[in-house]
Formats: C-alpha cells, structure tokens, sequence
C-alpha cells in the first residue's frame, strides 16, 4: 500500500502580511513531495485549528513576523486542545529568542526564526511525522 | 553620435585584445549576470551602446529635460540635496514623539509614520480582531486626539509628514490637514505624502482592506484633492520596495510600479479628472539595496524615461512636473543581516551612494538593528547619520547624474528599461494589473522570484559577509546592546485611550459624518463625488480609524486573497 503523502497546513495567523517565508516554506515542501494546505493571510486561531482538523493534517505550521506570536499561538494551541485535537504546531518568523522557550512550554514543537534553511524545515517535518 | 570609422577602429582593437587576451580570460570566477538575470560583459565600450541604436539627446538628453533620465532637476544635488527619513514609529503617540524628534534633531526633514497593524488595517484596539497587535510595530494612532499627541512640538511648516499607510489613507490625509487647521495652517501650505498605495498591498505587503475597485477610487480621490488644493503634497508613492522586499526581482518591481502608477491615472481620468491636474502628486517609491548596486542605479533612470514616455504618450501630459517621476526610495530590511551585525551600516552606506548617484529626491535609511526588532532610537539617528557621510564627505553631490554616458551603466539602463517594457506588456496581455492581482498571476510571479532567490541563497551561490562567507567562528551572533520591544502592556492603555475618545465626543455629530460618508461611498466615481471632504468633517468630530473603514466596509465589503498555489 502506498504510503500517505505528509499533509501540512501552513498559515498566517492574525493581522500580519509577511508572507515571503511561509510560501518559500509552501514551495519547498510541495517540492519535496508533501502536500500543502495554505490559508494565507488575515486568518485567526479558531479558524486554523477547525480546518486542520477538517483537513486532517499532520503537521500546522504558522508564520509570525508582526510579533503577535505570544497572544495568537497560544489561542491556536487552546483552540486544537479544546476541539480534542494534538496535531503538532511549528512556528516559524520572527521570534525573539527570550519567547522560544516559553512558545515550547505551551506546546509549540519547534520554532524556525529568521535565517532558518528550507532543508532544515522540510527534514524536521519529514522527522516529525514519521515519529507520530 | 558616433562615426562609423571610429566604431570601425574600435571594432577592430576590441576584437585583437580580445585575442591577445584569452588565457587571462580563463581566470574569471564565474559567469556574471544581475540579479533579474541580465549577462554582464567584461566590458563596455560605445559599441554596445552604437548597437542598439543609441541617441544621446534622445536617449539621455539633460538634466531637468525631457526623457528625464538624468534626473528632474537641472541642478541635482548642487541645488538642494536629496530628502532624508527613516521609517520610524513606536507603540503610543508619546513615545513615537519622542523618537521623532530624536530623528529631527539628527537632520530628517520628513517623519515617515510606521503604523501598527490595526491601525493599517481599519481596526480601532478595541477591536477583537486587534487583540495582540495593537502597538506592536508601530504607532497606534486612531483619532485626531492621537495625532495631536504625536505631533506636538513638531513644525509641519518645516517637517514634511509621509504617512506609511494605505488602506485607510484617506484618514491619514484628513487628520494631517485637521490637525494642521488647528495650528493655523493651511491645507495650501502644508508639506507631506501619503503611501496610499493599496495596489502593491494586494502583491506584496498585505494591508489591505477593500477590494481593488474601491482601493483605487479612494486613491483617486486623494490624487484629485491634492491636485486641486495642496501643491506642497505628495498625493501617492507608488511602491516598488514591497515588492522587492517580498522578493520581486529590480525588472518586476520597476515594471508593477509603472503598471500600478498608471491604473491610478487611468481610473481617475476614467472618472472625468484631467491627468495634468494629478499626475504632479504622485511619487514613486523603489527599493534600494546595496547588493544590486548597479542594478539599481539602472533602474531609477529607466523608470524616469518610462514614466516620461507613459505620461506623455499614453496620457498626453503637458506640465513638466506630469512626466517627472519624483523618486523617493527606501532600503529594505531584506538587506540586512542579524550576524556581525555592524556590517549593516556599511550597507546602508552603499545603498545610500547607490541611489544618491542616481539623483533620487528623497532616501529612506533601515537601521543596522533591523533584524533585531523594531529599530532603538540610536540606530535609526546612525542611519540618518550614515546618509549624511555620503552627502556631505563624499563628494557624490558635485556633479549631476555623475554615472550618465558609462557605457556600462546607459547599457544596463537601456536593458532593464526594455525587459521592463515587456514585463507590462504581459500584464495587459493578461487583462490588466487588477486582473493579474484577482487570478494571483503577479503574487505567484513575485513568489516565484522570492523561492529561486532563496533557493540560490541557501546553496551559497549568493554570497553574505557573516552569514555565509566570513562568519564568526562557532556561528555565534553578537547582539546590540539595546533591543527595542513594544511592551505587551500598552495594547490595554490603547483601548482605554480610545474607549475614553468615543465616550468623550459629540456621538451624534460622529454618526451623521459616517452615516453621510457610507451613502457618498455607494455612489459611482466622478470627477464630483470625492470622500475626502467628507472623511475630513469625520477626524475633526474625533471619528477613528476603525469607524471610519468601517463605514466604508459598508459600501464596499472587503478583499479576500485569491490561492497563489
């Protein structure tokens, strides 16, 4: 039986635009032959873990660059628990090192800031679903 | 202008060194090419430029004349030297008043406004949509009382207002001019500019509110009041630096802005308003950066001479001032690297040569903590104060368009203006800029711009001191002794500052302004319906951000972005 292709659902989250890292992100894993969910922008927590879990994904992942990260990720991470879901969360942006450990205490799997490589991104996803 | 016999002899000379010269040949490095792909020769001499049929006074003329390669200015920089600014903008009216007189004491004479997100996006702090965002990279600045706040003891008779805002622009502008009344000011008098550019929200930067329609009828309308009522304005600057930050290549971003730039004159000459009466308030706003140096120098005199030949062909444009393409340009924080970071204030440096030897207007510096966060006071006045070393130490002032006639450099001009050409020509083969941003064709363009980059990037085919050539050994990164952060703390004091605006007003007087600007809002565009009186009799009744996009959500609705993959 052929295996299931690694589903991700990859988003903004909230009012920030910046979306060159997060579609690099898109197109490196669709490159690397898993299948992408892209919300894009201007989409709220409640929103992302209801598709996720519609979508039945492996793997969210969302951008921050407007240093919104600290209200929003939680919520999202809230919003998963509540709808009973554990699907993984990996942030990736512009995040201060001091909120890093503190983002991994709320649940988030990894965090990915600035200068991180596509590789980098597309192996730790493949790793991480092969785990779960 | 030249002889066929001199081109003959040099011909000949070129091709014999050429001969004699083949094993040094073989040492070159690698194939060089700019960034967007254009092939780099050895060397330039007037054959290339002979080859394309190069005319000088057609081609390059002079300064202050027709096609204005060479710059809008007959005097350049011997006049009046180029405008400077540094983006800036903290958490609440105090404390962005604060850096702005920092910046103004180190020698801006313009204040370019970063707004936070809510802010840019119609959203008042005490919005639901807001909550986490308010005061986080940028001011929050929501109603007159803001502003009156955030502009104290700053003359608007000698500091110019550029306001980094788009969507909801036409309230900026209203609460300049409000403001500005009540010091005794008029709107005649008053220096400044407005970003109102939702164009290049949709591709690139994301703050948009409105769907393009609507989007370009309300920049219609600042275009026209402008024209008709304040000649010191700057109704729009059609943007370039978005795009590139986002990963546009310098031919894509040249091309979008003079696409963009001409949609906004097309509709409002569409709606009855005469081009020459408009086309003096626009302003243009291309990316700088130090690592396509050449690139673009090349790119700033190629978009004076289309943006000279658009508006007197297409839009038959008469005032000098219609064909000059005024530009403003800003580096980009993509430039700039979190590793050794110091290294960053010789790239603002260079970036500020870069566009200086182009004879650009108005030059806005990034600061070397960019990647650290919202820039620290002392960085941003080093960033002014790098600019000053290239104006006042370097001599690059003495003479105008000092790069003009390189064979090299009028060759890369005449290039990059022709793929240019061919890029706009696509996109009205695709059925004009607004389609091309409904079916995602320019945000899957500047996507794919973006990956290849990144890609190149990442197999060390482009190169960066510290961050993959030279770098620290164990890779650690030194940080700045200061690193700015908005205090999470403030979004509380905002909601209540804005609560207490709305509880303290005239709510009648402000339900009839928005109620009247939702009704002129639902009419069709002519050259008599223009929202910006209305807008204005809505900041002076205290009305905010958030009230007034919300009234005109109203008539419009809002944009949603289409799938780029």
């Amino acid at each position: 039986m052929q295996k299931r292709k690694i589903r991700v659902l990859l988003s903004k989250l909230g009012l920030d635009g910046h979306d060159r890292g997060v579609a690099n992100v898109a197109m490196a894993l669709r490159d690397a032959g898993m299948e992408v969910i892209y919300l894009g922008r201007h989409v709220f927590p409640d929103q992302v873990a209801e598709i996720a879990i519609q979508e039945d994904v492996d793997i969210i992942g969302i951008s921050s660059l407007a240093d919104a990260h600290m209200t929003l990720v939680p919520r999202l991470i809230d919003s998963l628990k509540s709808k009973g879901s554990d699907i993984p969360v990996i942030l990736g942006g512009f995040i201060q090192p001091e909120d890093i450990p503190r983002l991994k205490e709320m649940g988030v799997a990894e965090v990915f800031g600035i200068g991180s490589k596509l590789n980098d991104i597309v192996s730790h996803i493949d790793k991480m679903s092969s785990i779960s | 202008m030249f002889n066929q016999k001199g081109l003959n002899e040099l011909g000949d000379a070129v091709r014999e060194w050429e001969k004699k010269n083949q094993e040094q040949f073989k040492t070159e490095r690698k194939l060089f090419a700019t960034e967007s792909g254009i092939p780099i020769k050895k060397i330039y001499t007037p054959l290339d430029l002979a080859e394309k049929g190069f005319d000088y006074l057609k081609d390059v003329g002079l300064p202050g004349e027709y096609p204005y390669l060479r710059g809008n200015s007959p005097v350049g920089y011997r006049g009046k030297l180029w405008g400077i600014t540094a983006y800036g903008g903290k958490g609440t009216p105090e404390e962005s008043n604060a850096l702005w007189k920092a910046q103004v004491a180190a020698g801006a004479d313009t204040i370019s406004v970063a707004y936070d997100l809510p802010s840019q996006l119609g959203l008042d702090p005490d919005n639901s949509k807001a909550e986490g965002e308010v005061a986080r990279v940028g001011i929050s600045m929501v109603s007159r009382k803001d502003w009156e706040v955030a502009w104290e003891g700053i003359d608007f008779n000698k500091i110019g207002v550029y306001q980094v805002f788009n969507a909801p622009a036409i309230f900026g502008l209203a609460n300049h001019i409000t403001l500005a009344e009540e010091r005794g000011i008029g709107v005649a008098e008053l220096r400044g500019m407005q970003q109102n550019d939702v164009l290049k929200e949709y591709m690139a930067r994301g703050n948009y509110i409105f769907p393009p329609g609507p989007s370009i009828r309300l920049a219609g309308d600042i275009l026209h009041y402008v024209g008709k009522n304040m000649p010191r304005y700057q109704a729009i600057t059609v943007c370039g630096v978005h795009q590139s930050e986002r990963g546009a290549n310098n031919i894509h971003e040249l091309a979008l802005m003079m696409a963009n730039a001409a949609a906004y004159l097309q509709a409002a000459v569409d709606r009855g308003v005469d081009a020459d009466s408009i086309a003096p308030g626009i302003m243009f706003f291309p990316a700088v950066d130090h690592y396509v140096f050449f690139e673009e120098i090349a790119k700033f005199r190629a978009m004076r001479r289309m943006w000279a030949k658009i508006m007197k062909e297409r839009f038959k444009a008469k005032k000098p001032e219609s064909l000059q393409c005024r530009i403003y340009t800003a580096e980009g924080g993509m430039g700039l690297h979190k590793e050794q970071y110091l290294n960053n204030v010789g790239r603002i440096g260079l970036a500020t040569l870069a566009a200086a030897l182009s004879g650009v207007e108005l030059i806005d510096t990034r600061s070397y903590d960019e990647q650290f966060g919202i820039p620290t006071t002392e960085a941003q006045v080093n960033a002014i104060s790098t600019q000053n070393v290239v104006a006042y130490e370097t001599g690059v002032d003495s003479t105008v368009d000092p790069l003009g006639g390189s064979y090299f450099v009028e060759s890369l001009t005449s290039e990059t203006e022709e793929r240019a050409w061919k890029v706009v020509e696509e996109i009205d083969n695709q059925g004009g800029i607004v389609k091309c941003i409904e079916t995602g064709y320019v945000q899957r363009m500047i996507a794919k711009d973006a990956y290849e980059w990144q890609k190149r990037f990442e197999s060390g085919e482009i190169k960066r001191v510290g961050v993959n050539i030279f770098q620290n050994s164990g890779g650690e990164i030194e940080k700045p002794m200061r690193i700015y952060r908005s205090d999470p703390a403030i979004e509380k004091l905002r909601v209540e500052a804005v609560v207490e605006v709305k509880k303290r007003r005239d709510n009648a007087r402000v339900k009839k302004c928005l109620d009247e600007l939702t009704a002129l809002a639902r009419e069709a565009p002519s050259a008599n319906n223009n929202l910006v009186p209305a807008v204005i009799d809505a900041a002076r009744a205290y009305a905010t951000v958030g009230e007034v996009s919300d009234a005109l959500r109203k008539a419009w609705g809002e944009f949603t972005e289409p799938s780029i993959f």
